[in-house]
């Protein structure tokens, strides 16, 4: 079991650097968005500095790679199940999660990477964060994007269409990401949004995202935070395994 | 006996805005393929092939019907049954990014085969893909990808290989170079299932075979058997008059069949009654814009076990 699962996840990776500019293209979009988007959140962010707004948009920005970056990550499956390798892999005698969860730990590889990158940059221009708030927003983070990652993986099994995957992505995207509080804080945002909020994961993974990146440890969000994304992470994974089965007996 | 199975079934559900609709794909297929043979299943476009194959492949469950492969049980140890088969299917599953080689190796490795490295350039070499072992699979042509298929199939040495229509989309001379790679694996012991809607590749490369047609088998045996059964060769005549033209040559016939203006004599021995038929039908008035002698071929035999011709069932699949 875990030895595919290793294989697997090993293939995945030596794919997904065997032409580096697409993951170097995929690690500049987080980066654009502290350099381009954190400056014009200045204005609004209390204290007014610069580092003021990456402290507040750094944790926002990490969790938009790891929903919005793995949520794509399943498009790569629906390729496999029209040139029939999927179907090749399922009539082999590999332990068949294997076949999804070496994809999301491929995922979470890359995602650990570029959050690296996303922090060394945050750092550079002026952010501290403490040794444990870094390692606890890093794991916050993997639990984000092994939920995202499942849940592509399991929606590219289930609609087999890169034309209705997107279109369903994008349908989502937005609303998850002006109702979390990813670009503008919902403390901006009018009362309906404020009660819609935490209907929203994402709201409580950026909540808890600040809180580290301020220090506050003690803060309820974290530990809500980890309770919900565990529980979607396992959940999305079990159904994109799940979602296999129906492929191949 | 490699394969032995008996009664399969499968009927699929679609719902879709025009409602339930259920298409009973397979309806009792019975098949047994002996070790070291290349067994056919020769039918039309929608006969039920894939269907067949898919369910002897444990990818999908039949709703009826045992099969025993390998001397394992299908339904009670699909995981055993996969250790044995290699399976390439009408995609092919060769994938984009990756190399063809880094695709055998990794196929090689869930297999559990002693020596990867060793194994896949030994698949590379027997099919002649060294050179482009280290290109995308996007990279490659159809007939390239097809080897590379067959390749990612046979790396871990199975004693049975299923191959669903191996040669559908290539030009003919990748055509007869796959098939002379298939008769290779006869030499090699390998037990080979294929299906193909080509009535020219049963012929030439089947030991066995089966014909199928809406889910239900409809002949089985040796390629010559088969013909055999049907008659020994064929007359196609062309005339205005091909009732009357049936009608005048029926004492010389085993059979014949009348399609549009076309006159089918189907006969034992063609050379000698070409002659009497010929004298038959002028003798009658019935003027010949063409004729043909040929041995009847499997279309023939399709012909007469269910009234149309294969490429005719082809078109309306």
């Amino acid at each position: 079991m875990i030895r595919h699962t290793l294989l697997f996840t090993g293939y995945e990776l030596r794919k997904q650097f065997s032409n580096p500019i697409w993951p170097l293209f995929g690690i500049m979009q987080p980066l654009l968005y502290l350099l381009m988007f954190a400056p014009l959140l200045r204005t609004m962010t209390p204290g007014g500095t610069t580092v003021d707004a990456l402290r507040m948009f750094t944790p926002a920005a990490m969790m938009m790679i790891a929903v919005f970056g793995s949520l794509f990550s399943g498009f790569g499956l629906i390729a496999e199940l029209r040139n029939g390798s999927l179907e090749r892999y399922a009539v082999s005698p590999a332990w068949r999660p294997a076949i999804v969860l070496g994809r999301v730990a491929r995922d979470m590889v890359v995602l650990v990477l570029q959050a690296v990158l996303v922090l060394v940059v945050a750092i550079v221009m002026g952010v501290r964060i403490g040794a444990l708030d870094l390692v606890l927003v890093l794991l916050l983070m993997a639990a984000t994007g092994l939920f995202a990652s499942g849940l592509s993986q399991g929606l590219a099994l289930t609609i087999r269409d890169e034309n209705g995957m997107s279109q369903t992505i994008n349908l989502f995207m937005l609303p998850l990401m002006l109702l979390g509080g990813l670009l503008v804080p919902i403390a901006f945002a009018p009362d309906w949004m404020r009660l819609l909020a935490p209907f929203n994961p994402l709201y409580h993974a950026v909540e808890a995202g600040r809180a580290l990146f301020d220090g506050r440890l003690s803060e309820p969000a974290i530990p809500i935070a980890f309770a919900v994304f565990l529980v979607l992470a396992v959940l999305s994974t079990m159904w994109s395994m799940r979602s296999l089965r129906k492929i191949a007996g | 006996m490699i394969i032995q199975a008996h009664g399969l079934r499968k009927t699929f559900t679609t719902r879709s805005r025009k409602g339930v609709q259920t298409v009973e794909a397979v309806r009792g297929v019975g098949l047994d393929v002996e070790k070291g043979e290349i067994f056919g299943v020769l039918g039309p476009n929608g006969a039920g092939k894939t269907t067949t194959i898919r369910m002897l492949a444990t990818l999908i469950t039949p709703d009826a019907g045992t099969a025993v492969i390998a001397g394992h049980d299908l339904l009670k140890e699909p995981a055993a049954v996969r250790r044995h088969l290699g399976y390439v299917s009408q995609a092919g599953g060769v994938e984009d990014t990756a190399s063809a080689r880094a695709q055998i190796m990794m196929a090689a490795r869930i297999h559990g085969v002693a020596d990867p490295g060793r194994a896949t350039a030994e698949a590379l070499d027997r099919f002649g893909l060294t050179e482009l072992a280290d290109r995308p699979g996007r990279t490659l042509s159809g007939g390239q990808k097809r080897r590379v298929a067959i390749a990612l199939g046979l790396v871990h040495g199975p004693p049975l290989l299923f191959l669903d229509e191996p040669t559908t989309g290539l030009d003919p001379q990748n055509r007869a170079n796959l098939w002379d790679r298939i008769r290779q694996l006869r030499e090699s012991g390998t037990s080979v299932l294929l299906s193909t809607h080509y009535l020219d590749e049963a012929d030439a490369l089947c030991d066995r075979l089966m014909i199928v047609d809406h889910g239900r088998v409809v002949a089985e045996g040796t390629p010559a058997d088969l013909k055999r059964e049907v008659s020994g060769d064929v007359i196609t005549l062309r005339t205005d008059q091909p009732g009357r033209a049936a009608e005048t040559v029926k004492a010389l016939a085993r059979e014949t069949r009348v399609d549009d203006d076309l006159l089918r004599v189907y006969v034992d021995d063609g050379e000698h009654t070409l002659p009497g038929l010929l004298r038959a039908l002028e003798e009658q008035g019935v003027s010949l814009t063409s004729i043909a002698l040929d041995r009847s071929t499997l279309d023939d035999v399709f012909l007469a076990k269910t009234g149309r011709t294969l490429r005719d069932a082809g078109a309306a699949a």
